[in-house]
């Protein structure tokens, strides 16, 4: 294995312990347990967390200081949630020293840019305590969300249940009982077009990242990436946060993780290649040549 | 404004994780203070925003005077009148073309300084002062307010209003490697000031419609809320996703295009991040 | 035979000023004229068609010092223009946002003007950079007062330097009952630092109030006891914050106030006829350099009642607290007793605040064209803006800056005093200079009566 998952300590399947947040997690409610341990124990003192707007399925970002309103935050909503704009609020009116930020592997790029080159951050980059990235092989506009909902697995917006994407396919479960799968080719022309230069699929930059692929339904892969994240990590499976399975034992494992990084990489990395080209003598820009 | 052409010796960037070995050399260094680098802050028509925020290292300013950098000019903080030779030249503000002394002045720090770099958005783009149009007594013709890079090379960029210490400082530290550390170290400050020396480059001009611009019209935005976090006059939203600019808020900093990501994002560096803030922390307890 | 001096650019305070001095044969000043030489970004103008929204953010911008001040009189000048009550507990942030401002900036000034005096007991002046004790743990202080008033800035504003969240009609934000907390724990622990500070800084004043002399460029010059005496009156608005047209007994009145531009005011032409290249740092302008103040100086000179005033924190407190102290020394002794004022005033506000309080009032009108004010009491003094607004966009804008109100009363402070201290006379008012450039065309009689009096 290369370089396509980045950096990291520890890579395990795990599960929180707590039903409360299985209920609506999106998978094994690695982001809510954390967060919530965090919350608890003082090392975070608020995160900020998407959750529901007032359209169905469309994520608002918000800032989450207590569990209940954690808790809001559950599940994934499939289309752009810009997690990030909160990032200077949540240390001014709400008062933060210590935040929390759940994020897609751009979003974790943006928050590592931002501590590096704070250009408009000021007083933000020492007061990320916890990044916590998950996995992303694309994410879509809220139209395109609403019609492959409506659209293509004929349901209403408002009564899907949750939705998913594993398996090589996009599942839209409804609120009666209904499952319907589509063939990821459907979803491609669908996608945000933003996510076809991007060469991060496991959020290597997180402190902790999380997500479905990899481990059996209902739990999480995990990679704990660095000191920050080793420790809270470490903390919380001390405190029975969450049960483990070494990732060598699961199935479809680690190997599936990889392959997956590697064709997303690779089929990005051919775009961005391809920009070089895209008119007549002529290119797209680059962003990670320069900003020109 | 910009060329897209083609040039073909340019690869985009593997993503390789290979710096954070070498920003940890940085960090067991003994004895980093061989022999400080002059550092000088030059007030065009600029509102000493951008030095306040300089002084907002606060216990972190004393560091770096104590162990980097010797300031040797700067009338609001120092007792220097006239420029003298310097390393690094902080230059906050606007050239007023119609007054002598300003634009005597900048030339002036051009010459006297080996690093020139624009602090904040009026001396990278204007800003404000991109509004100006004369008229006012007692100087009415005082009326046209150009960014430095328009009258002398620039070569550092460091966008915002105010530009933060953060920032600030990074590029202080990074200058004083790159002229007074070893090799890796020197390698490491170039390859973090690439970038903001690819924005002075870039141009003179910016607004939040380049996030239009150089973004979004370039089938590049994912999304993030990057730009609406570091736009200092809540000019930015995001409308489903993506920004939507009010432009008779924006002030023509051009913080929002630096920090989006897609703007720049040099994997060489950032995903050393850990131990770089690390390195700039140890560098300056 | 009096001689001209000139001391350009002058050094640590804010934008780009400069002295020119007549001086008599023992180097007294005569007359000394200081004058703004920044660059006019003519604010006012680039104002009218604007949006009420755009324009404070941008006349925060014309200082990095007191854009708290600029920012506030800006937006409230707008709502008295437009006649916008905002809910309380926006104007209790703000209130927050301007004392943690102004300490902010009076530890800044403490900076500044240290290297001007002695260690108590020696005849070592301070280094404030100094690693050396005790001037390292007063530095620190210092730099943790600002920090102190710079966070809270951050919170309640969205910005330590220029701030964010004030907008027409209130705030974009409230705080959070947790950001309540982090301000109010802030202040408790500056209120000690403020003390400490104060009482430092006291000690450093008394002391140099009792020198008969100060060493400048290698010369030991004699300290006049009278040094930055003047007889020109005082103006202030309010103790803390502000007033406006808004208020039921307003605190400023623009029917007092009138303008003369610099070419009635200022020194025509001349030359320079002395010079000391011994003087710190570099010299004085060489023998023979043209001066021309009335041409050069960057901005007016506003008059209220007809004369120049003080406004500062001096003037605060002689109108509100029945200070009397004068001079040089006892303009940064008022400045000094402001550090605690600002904190207990932060905790007051913040005892009030409700952090489940509207923060913006609705509806906000567009407004008329009447004409607003608002006199905003800036670290440095009365700031006050002026401004008609007319379906959201601007009309008419004018700022009347701290350090313009001062320009005419400091320069006329100077008299009497050896040219070799003038700096010290000007940066006991903290000048910030490059936002001092106010000026308007003013009718011919008003002019005469103004001139007349000041001769
Ligand atoms: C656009 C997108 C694409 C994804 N693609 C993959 C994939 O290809 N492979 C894979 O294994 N996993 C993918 N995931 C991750 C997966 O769906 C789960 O979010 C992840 O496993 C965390 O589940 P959990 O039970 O631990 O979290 P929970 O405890 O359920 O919490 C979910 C967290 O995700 C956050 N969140 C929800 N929607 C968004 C959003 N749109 N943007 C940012 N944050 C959001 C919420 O704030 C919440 O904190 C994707 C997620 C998103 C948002
Ligand atoms: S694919 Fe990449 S760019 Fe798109 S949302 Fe996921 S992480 Fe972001
Ligand atoms: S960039 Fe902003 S802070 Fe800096 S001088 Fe310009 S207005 Fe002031
Ligand atoms: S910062 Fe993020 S949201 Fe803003 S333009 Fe860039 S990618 Fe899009
Ligand atoms: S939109 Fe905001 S951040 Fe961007 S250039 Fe304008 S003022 Fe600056």
């Amino acid at each position: 294995m290369g370089t396509e998952l980045g950096n990291y300590k520890l890579c395990i399947s795990a599960r929180s312990t707590d039903k409360e947040i299985l209920k609506k997690a999106q998978d094994g409610g690695i982001v809510t347990q954390i967060f919530k341990y965090a919350l608890e124990e003082g090392i975070i003192d608020g995160a900020i967390v998407s959750g529901p707007s007032d359209e169905p399925w469309r994520p608002r970002p918000f800032v989450a200081t207590t569990v209940e309103e954690l808790m809001k935050s559950r599940g994934t909503r499939y289309n752009i949630s810009p997690n990030v704009s909160f990032i200077k609020e949540a240390t001014r009116s709400y008062g933060l020293d210590r935040i929390g930020i759940v994020g897609t592997p751009c979003q974790m790029q943006a928050v590592r840019k931002g501590q590096l080159y704070p250009v408009g951050l000021r007083d933000v980059p020492d007061k990320i305590a916890l990044a916590i990235g998950i996995f992303c092989m694309e994410n879509f506009p809220y139209q395109s969300i609403k019609q492959l909902v409506e659209d293509h697995a004929a349901m209403k917006l408002e009564s899907v249940k949750k939705m998913e994407i594993g398996k090589g396919k996009f599942w839209v479960y409804g609120e009666r009982g209904q499952v319907v799968q589509l063939p990821l080719k459907v979803t491609h022309k669908y996608e945000q077009p933003g996510c076809h230069v991007c060469l991060d699929y496991v959020a290597n930059l997180a402190d902790v990242s999380t997500g479905s692929v990899g481990s059996p339904d209902g739990w999480s892969t995990v990679f704990v990436r660095t000191k920050k994240g080793d420790d809270i990590w470490s903390k919380a499976i001390a405190a029975g946060c969450f049960e483990t399975k070494p990732i060598e034992q699961v199935k479809p494992g680690l190997e599936l993780v990889s392959k997956l990084a590697n064709e997303k990489i690779t089929k990005n990395q051919k775009t961005v290649e391809e920009r070089a080209k895209f008119g007549v003598n002529k290119a797209l820009r680059n962003p990670y040549i320069s900003p020109k | 404004m910009k060329d897209n052409s083609v040039k073909p010796e340019e690869k985009p960037v593997p993503v390789k994780a290979d710096v954070e070995k070498k920003a940890v050399v940085l960090q067991k260094e003994d004895k980093p203070v061989a022999d400080k680098i002059k550092v000088g802050h030059v007030h065009m028509s600029g509102c000493t925003g951008c030095l306040v925020s300089l002084a907002d290292n606060y216990g972190g300013l004393l560091t770096i005077l104590d162990k980097y950098a010797d300031l040797v000019y700067g009338l609001t903080l120092a007792d220097v009148r006239h420029i003298p030779k310097m390393d690094v030249a902080l230059v906050e503000g606007s050239v007023c073309i119609q007054d002598k002394i300003s634009v005597d002045e900048i030339k002036e720090t051009r010459e006297k300084a080996a690093v020139v770099v624009a602090v904040g958005g009026c001396a990278c783009y204007g800003n404000i002062t991109r509004f100006a149009r004369g008229g006012q007594t007692n100087q009415p013709q005082h009326e046209s307010f150009l960014p430095v890079g328009d009258l002398i090379k620039v070569d550092v960029y460091i966008p915002g209003c105010a530009p933060t210490p953060q920032l600030i400082r990074n590029v202080c530290v990074m200058a004083y490697l790159l002229l007074k550390g070893n090799k890796d170290q020197q390698d490491l400050a170039k390859k973090y000031l690439t970038p903001l020396m690819q924005l002075a480059e870039r141009g003179t001009e910016a607004c939040g419609c380049d996030l239009m611009y150089d973004v979004v019209n370039q089938g590049l935005c994912m999304g993030c809320g990057s730009c609406a976090a570091a736009c200092p006059v809540r000019a930015i939203t995001h409308e489903y996703g993506k920004p939507n600019v009010n432009r008779e808020m924006c002030i023509k900093c051009g913080a929002c295009y630096a920090q989006c990501p897609r703007s720049f994002f040099n994997f060489d560096v950032i995903t050393g991040f850990e131990g770089i803030l690390e390195a700039i922390d140890g560098a300056l307890k | 035979m009096s001689k001209i001096v000139e001391i350009s650019p002058t050094t640590r305070h804010e934008g780009h000023s400069k002295l020119v001095l007549k001086v008599d044969d023992a180097g007294i000043i005569e007359r000394g004229d200081w004058l703004s030489i920044t660059p006019v970004r003519g604010v006012e103008k680039l104002a009218i068609g604007k949006t009420m929204d755009q324009v404070p953010k941008i006349a925060s911008r014309v200082c990095g010092i007191c854009p708290i001040a600029h920012t506030l009189a800006g937006i409230e000048s707008m709502e008295g223009s437009i006649r916008c009550e905002i809910p309380r507990d926006a104007k209790l942030l703000r209130i927050v946002l301007q004392c943690a401002n102004r300490l902010h900036s009076i530890a800044l000034h403490n900076i500044l003007i240290l290297p001007d005096f002695y260690i108590p007991g020696t005849d070592t002046k301070i280094n404030p950079f100094t690693p050396e004790e005790p001037v390292r743990s007063v530095a620190k202080r210092i730099q943790r007062l600002r920090e102190i008033g710079q966070t809270i800035g951050e919170i309640a504003g969205g910005e330590a330097v220029h701030p964010s969240n004030p907008r027409v009609g209130g705030l974009y934000k409230a705080c959070t009952p947790h950001a309540k907390a982090k301000m109010y724990d802030l202040a408790k622990e500056g209120l000690v630092l403020a003390h400490e500070q104060m009482e430092f800084m006291l000690a450093v004043l008394n002391n140099m109030k009792k020198r008969d002399w100060t060493e400048v460029g290698g010369k030991q010059i004699p300290l006049p006891k009278t040094l930055g005496y003047h007889n020109q009156g005082y103006m202030a608005a309010h103790p803390m914050y502000a007033s406006s047209n808004l208020d039921d007994n307003p605190g400023w009145d623009p029917q007092r106030w009138t303008d003369v531009r610099p070419w009635d005011w200022y020194m025509g032409e001349g030359e320079v006829s002395l010079a000391d290249p011994s003087y710190p740092i570099g010299g004085t302008s060489p023998v023979g350099t043209k001066v021309n103040p009335q041409m050069e100086a960057c901005t007016g000179v506003p008059l209220y009642d007809g004369a120049p005033v003080e406004v500062g924190p001096r003037a605060r407190l002689v109108k509100f607290k029945n200070f009397d102290e004068k001079g040089t020394w006892g303009q940064h002794i008022a400045r000094q007793l402001e550090y605690t004022d600002n904190l207990y005033t932060i905790i007051n506000a913040l005892d009030e605040y409700n952090p489940s309080g509207k923060v913006l009032a609705d509806p906000i009108p567009q407004g008329d064209g009447s004409m607003g004010w608002a006199a905003n009491e800036a670290p440095r003094g009365t700031d006050v803006h002026l401004a008609k607004v007319k379906d959201g966009r601007v009309l008419y804008y004018e700022m009347l800056v701290p350090t313009t109100w001062n320009f005419p009363t400091c320069s006329r402070a100077l008299t009497g005093a050896p040219w070799q201290v003038a700096e010290m006379v000007v940066r006991a008012y903290d000048p910030c200079v490059s936002c001092a450039t106010h000026m308007i065309v003013i009718d011919e009689d008003k002019r005469i009566v103004a001139q007349k009096l000041i001769q």
